[in-house]
C-alpha cells in the first residue's frame, strides 16, 4: 500500500511538475482561470420553473440570464433585455431585448420568456414558486386551473420587445425579473426532453455567462464553462468554476486547507475557530430569525409593554457572539441591513428604532411588571416553539434562559421537525415560536408584507391598523412615487418595532474562506448569492 | 438445490413486499410535507400542487398507485430531484456504497478471522491481549469518528490518500478503513472465542496425538469448525456496515446512495424512500441467502437440498 502510494504520489509530483513547467513557459503572469467551489448541496434540478433551493438558482444564475442580471449595491444590470420602460400607472412593463443567443446557436426571444412564465405559472408544471407570478395579469386564476396559461398577462412584440401586464404597480419588479424563474426558456429543447427537460447538463440549453458540463443529474460535481455564445462574453474571464458539493462541514474545511477547494462556507464552531484566518469572510443575508408572539391564543401577548419587555430582555449581541458564532449579526429590526437601498440610504439604517432591538434587562423588568399589571396577572407561563436543528435548539436554550430572567415569566422550550413547526405555527398552535425569513427579492416589501392582519404568514395574527395602512398605501396610491413608497414602509417598519410585533433575534450572514487570489465573486443578501460572471484568478 | 433457492427467491420477494408496505404507511405517518418551501405557501398553494402529484388522494388510494407503478417497474420520481425517475437516482450511486461496503465488509471479516485465529492461537500471552485491546477499541469507536480521524491525519496531515471525494481506488481506501473496522473487531471476537473452545476440544487432542503438525491440525480442523458460527455474524454485520456507509459516505462526499437516504427521509421525497428501502431489503436479504448458501460449503453436515 505505501509503495502503491509513494508511487502514485511521484506520479502527481511529476504531473504537476509538467503543468506548472507549461504554465510558466506559455505566460508567467496569468493564472489558470479556474475556482474550486464548495456548495452544500447538489444540483436539484436545472428546471428554472421547478426549482425550489438556492444551491440549484445560484447554478441557473450562472448558467442563464434573465431580463436584467442582480448587480451590485442594490441595483440592476441590463441582462437580455438592453432597457425597459414602465407605462405612468406602473402597470405596463416593456422591455427592449438585445439580440443575443442560446448557447446551441439558436437566437433569444421574447417568444422565449412568454413560453416561460406560462410554464410555470400552468398548474400542470405544479411549480412551489407559481405564486412569485402573482402580480402578473391572470396568474391566479391560471394557477387555480380557471383560465388558460396563454391568457398571462404576458406578450411578445415582434421577436423583441416583451410586454408585462401588472395586477398593480410593483417598483421591485425589475428585481423580481433577475430570479430564475423569470428566466427565458428554450421551447424546443422542452419539448424534446418532454419530463427529463433539465435533469441532466445536456438536456438543458444556456443563454447566461457559462455552460453547465458534467451534471448526470445526481451527482456530486459539475462544471460551470464559460459560455462562447454568451452576449457579454468579452467581460467573463474565468474559465471554469468547478463544484463539489460537500455535506460535511469539517470535511470542506480539510479539503480547503489540503489547498483542494477555493472557497468553502464555515458553520457553529468550525467559524468560530476560523475567525482569525486570513481567508475568513462574512456574506450578509437577507433574512432574519425573530420571535413571534401568538397574540391570538395567549391574551397577555396582545400586550405591547409586556412584548416589549421579552425583545428587551435578549442580549442580542451575546446570542450572535457567543451562541450563534457563526456569521450571524446583531439585527437592526425586521428588514435586514444592507439589503434595499433608496437614494443610497439603507433601509434597516433609516428606519431603526433602538427599542425594538435593544437589551436593556431593568427597563425590562420594569415594562414586564407594568404590562402583567394591565392585564392583571402574576405570572405567565409560556412555551417556546422551535425547529430542532442544532442552531434553533441553541437560540431556543438563549432565549429561554435570557426570559426567565423576567420575574414571573416561565418559558419551557419544545423543539420539534422544521416541517411540522411550519404547520403548527402557521395553524396557530404555539405560545412563541422562533421563525426565519429569507427575502425573495431586495425590497422591504417583501418582509412588511407577512406582517399585515390578513397574511398567512403572519403567525402570531399581530394586527395593527396604521401598520397595514401604510402597506397598502405603498401598494396603492403611493406605488408609482418611490419616495413616498419608501417613507410609507420605514414607516410602517418603525410601527413594528415600537409595537414590537414580533422580536428580531438576530440577522443570517454566511461565514466563509476565500482565497485570497480569487477575486471579483460577487455576493448578494438574496437568491442567487453568489455571481461568478466577473471573477477571476489573480 | 434450486428448488431450495426458488422456495428462498419467493421468501424473499414476501419480505420485500411486506417491508415496503409497512414503510409506506410509517412514511405517511412522517410530519411535514415534501415540499420545499413551504413556509411560503399558503395551504390553497400547498393544495393545488399536491393534486398534480396525486397527494391530496387517500393514502391507501396512493399505496394502491404505487404499487401498481411498481409491478410495471416504476418506482415513481423523486421529488427533491424534480423529475429525476428514483429508478436513475439510485442505479446512479449504487456503484460506490457497494464499493466501499463491498470492501469494508470483505477487508474486515477477513482481517478479523486471521486477527481471532492469532488471539486464539497465542491465547493468553501479550498477542491474545493485544488482539482483544484492539477488538473492543474498534467496537467501541463509532465509524464516524474514526472516518473523521482517518480523513484528518491519513489525508490532510499526511496526505496519503484523498481527504474526500470519488475518482479510483484511491479514494475507497480512507471510508474502506473506516467501515471495516466494526466487522474487523465483532469477527476477531467471534472467531477468537470460537476456536479458543475447538481447540480444546477431543478431535485436536486426537489430531495433536495422531502427530499432524501444527499448521495442518489449525488450518484443516479448527479453522474450518471455528467459522461456522462465524458466518451466522455477517447477516448483522451487512446490516452494521450499510447504517455506518450513511454517514461515512457523508464525511466522504462519496457519491452513494446512503447519504441520498438520510435525505429522502428528511425531505419527505417519498418515492425516493421507498426506492431505497426496498433496495436496502433487498440487499440485506442476498446477504442473507448467501450465507445460508456458505453455511454448507462449510459444513457438510447442513444440507441444503430440502
Amino acid at each position: 500500500m505505501k509503495i502503491n502510494s509513494l508511487a502514485k504520489l511521484g506520479g502527481v509530483a511529476l504531473v504537476t511538475g509538467l503543468i506548472l513547467a507549461g504554465c510558466g513557459s506559455k505566460s508567467s503572469q496569468s493564472k489558470k482561470q479556474e475556482i474550486s467551489w464548495m456548495t452544500p448541496s447538489p444540483i436539484a434540478t436545472m428546471d428554472t420553473s421547478k426549482m425550489t433551493d438556492l444551491y440549484s438558482a445560484q447554478v441557473a444564475n450562472g448558467t442563464n440570464e434573465g431580463l436584467l442580471r442582480m448587480a451590485k449595491n442594490n441595483k440592476v444590470d441590463p441582462g437580455v433585455a438592453k432597457s425597459y420602460t414602465t407605462s405612468k400607472d406602473g402597470l405596463t412593463w416593456t422591455f427592449n431585448l438585445r439580440h443575443s443567443k442560446w448557447n446551441d446557436g439558436t437566437p433569444v426571444t421574447a417568444k422565449d420568456f412568454v413560453y416561460s412564465w406560462q410554464r410555470t405559472v400552468s398548474p400542470k408544471t405544479a411549480s412551489q414558486y407559481a405564486y412569485i407570478f402573482a402580480n402578473i395579469k391572470n396568474a391566479d386564476k391560471i394557477n387555480n386551473g380557471k383560465m388558460s396559461p396563454s391568457k398571462l398577462g404576458v406578450k411578445a412584440e415582434g421577436n423583441y420587445k416583451f410586454v408585462v401586464s401588472l395586477v398593480k404597480p410593483q417598483s421591485y419588479f425589475k428585481f423580481m425579473v433577475t430570479q430564475p424563474e423569470f428566466f427565458p426558456q428554450n421551447s424546443k429543447t422542452v419539448a424534446k426532453y418532454g419530463s427529463s427537460y433539465a435533469t441532466s447538463a445536456a438536456k438543458d440549453t444556456y443563454n447566461g455567462p457559462f455552460v453547465l458540463k458534467g451534471w448526470n443529474g445526481t451527482n456530486d460535481t459539475w462544471t460551470l464553462t464559460k459560455n462562447k455564445n454568451y452576449w457579454n462574453a468579452k467581460s467573463v474571464k474565468i474559465k471554469d468554476v468547478k463544484f463539489q458539493a460537500v455535506k460535511t462541514p469539517s470535511t470542506a474545511l480539510n479539503s480547503y486547507n489540503s489547498g483542494k477547494l477555493d472557497f468553502t462556507t464555515l458553520s457553529g464552531t468550525l467559524a468560530a475557530n476560523n475567525k482569525k484566518n486570513k481567508d475568513y469572510v462574512v456574506f450578509p443575508e437577507a433574512s432574519t430569525s425573530y420571535m413571534e408572539f401568538n397574540t391570538k391564543k395567549i391574551p397577555a401577548l396582545r400586550n405591547a409593554n409586556i412584548r416589549k419587555a421579552m425583545s428587551l430582555a435578549i442580549d442580542k449581541k451575546q446570542m450572535v457572539n457567543k451562541v450563534m458564532q457563526g456569521g450571524d449579526i446583531t439585527p437592526k429590526g425586521f428588514v435586514p441591513a444592507d439589503m434595499a437601498k433608496h437614494n443610497g440610504q439603507d433601509f434597516a439604517k433609516q428606519s431603526y428604532v433602538k427599542a425594538g432591538t435593544d437589551y436593556n434587562l431593568a427597563e425590562a423588568k420594569t415594562l414586564f411588571a407594568k404590562g402583567m399589571k394591565q392585564v392583571g396577572k402574576k405570572s405567565l407561563s409560556l412555551t417556546l416553539l422551535g425547529a430542532d436543528d442544532d442552531d434553533t435548539k441553541r437560540a431556543s436554550e438563549f432565549v429561554q434562559s435570557q426570559l426567565t430572567k423576567l420575574p414571573g415569566l416561565k418559558i419551557t422550550t419544545q423543539n420539534i421537525p422544521l416541517k411540522s413547526k411550519l404547520t403548527r405555527a402557521q395553524n396557530q398552535q404555539f405560545d412563541l415560536v422562533l421563525s426565519a425569513w429569507i427575502a425573495d427579492y431586495p425590497d422591504p416589501s417583501n418582509f412588511l408584507d407577512l406582517m399585515t392582519s390578513d397574511n398567512p404568514q403572519n403567525d402570531g395574527k399581530w394586527s395593527n391598523k396604521q401598520y397595514d395602512a401604510l402597506i397598502k398605501k405603498s401598494e396603492s396610491t403611493d406605488a408609482n412615487n418611490e419616495t413616498a413608497r419608501w417613507n410609507d414602509m420605514v414607516q410602517a417598519e418603525k410601527i413594528l418595532m415600537n409595537q414590537q410585533g414580533i422580536a428580531p433575534l438576530y440577522q443570517q450572514g454566511q461565514a466563509a474562506l476565500l482565497k485570497s487570489s480569487v477575486k471579483g465573486v460577487q455576493p448578494f443578501p438574496t437568491s442567487p448569492q453568489y455571481d461568478w460572471a466577473k471573477a477571476y484568478v489573480k | 438445490m434450486a428448488k431450495y433457492l426458488g422456495k428462498r427467491i419467493f421468501y424473499i420477494i414476501l419480505t420485500l413486499f411486506i417491508v415496503s408496505t409497512i414503510t409506506f404507511f410509517l412514511m405517511k405517518l412522517m410530519p411535514g410535507t415534501p415540499l420545499t418551501n413551504q413556509a411560503k405557501l399558503t395551504p390553497t398553494q400547498i393544495h393545488q400542487i399536491y393534486k398534480q402529484y396525486g397527494l391530496d388522494k387517500p393514502v391507501w388510494q396512493q399505496y394502491l398507485v404505487y404499487l401498481g407503478g411498481i409491478i410495471h417497474g416504476n418506482f415513481g420520481t423523486s421529488f427533491q430531484f424534480s423529475n429525476q425517475p428514483v429508478s436513475y437516482l439510485i442505479s446512479s450511486r449504487l456503484g460506490p456504497s457497494l464499493i466501499i461496503g463491498g470492501q469494508g465488509m470483505v477487508l474486515g471479516v477477513l482481517a478479523g478471522l486471521v486477527v481471532g485465529a492469532v488471539g486464539a492461537i497465542k491465547a493468553n500471552t501479550w498477542v491474545d491481549t493485544s488482539a482483544t485491546i484492539i477488538s473492543i477499541l474498534f467496537i467501541s469507536i463509532p465509524s464516524f469518528v474514526l472516518a473523521v480521524l482517518l480523513q484528518y491525519y491519513l489525508g490532510l496531515k499526511l496526505r496519503l490518500f484523498p481527504i474526500a471525494d470519488w475518482g479510483g481506488f484511491m479514494y475507497t481506501v480512507l471510508p474502506t478503513l473506516a467501515l471495516a473496522a466494526s466487522p474487523l473487531a465483532e469477527t476477531a471476537r467471534f472467531m477468537r472465542t470460537e476456536m479458543v473452545d475447538v481447540l480444546s476440544s477431543d478431535y485436536i487432542e486426537l489430531a495433536k496425538a495422531k502427530g499432524l503438525n501444527k499448521v495442518g491440525i489449525i488450518y484443516h480442523h479448527a479453522l474450518r469448525n471455528s467459522l461456522i458460527p462465524v458466518v451466522t455474524i455477517i447477516g448483522p454485520l451487512a446490516v452494521n456496515i450499510m447504517t455506518g456507509s450513511m454517514v461515512v459516505e457523508n464525511i466522504f462526499s462519496i457519491p452513494g446512495i446512503g447519504e441520498q437516504f438520510v435525505k429522502s427521509i428528511l425531505t419527505n421525497d417519498y418515492p425516493t424512500i421507498m426506492g431505497l428501502t426496498i433496495v436496502y431489503s433487498a440487499m440485506l436479504c442476498v446477504v442473507l441467502l448467501i450465507t445460508d448458501i456458505v453455511y454448507g460449503l462449510i459444513d457438510p453436515r447442513i444440507r441444503i437440498n430440502k
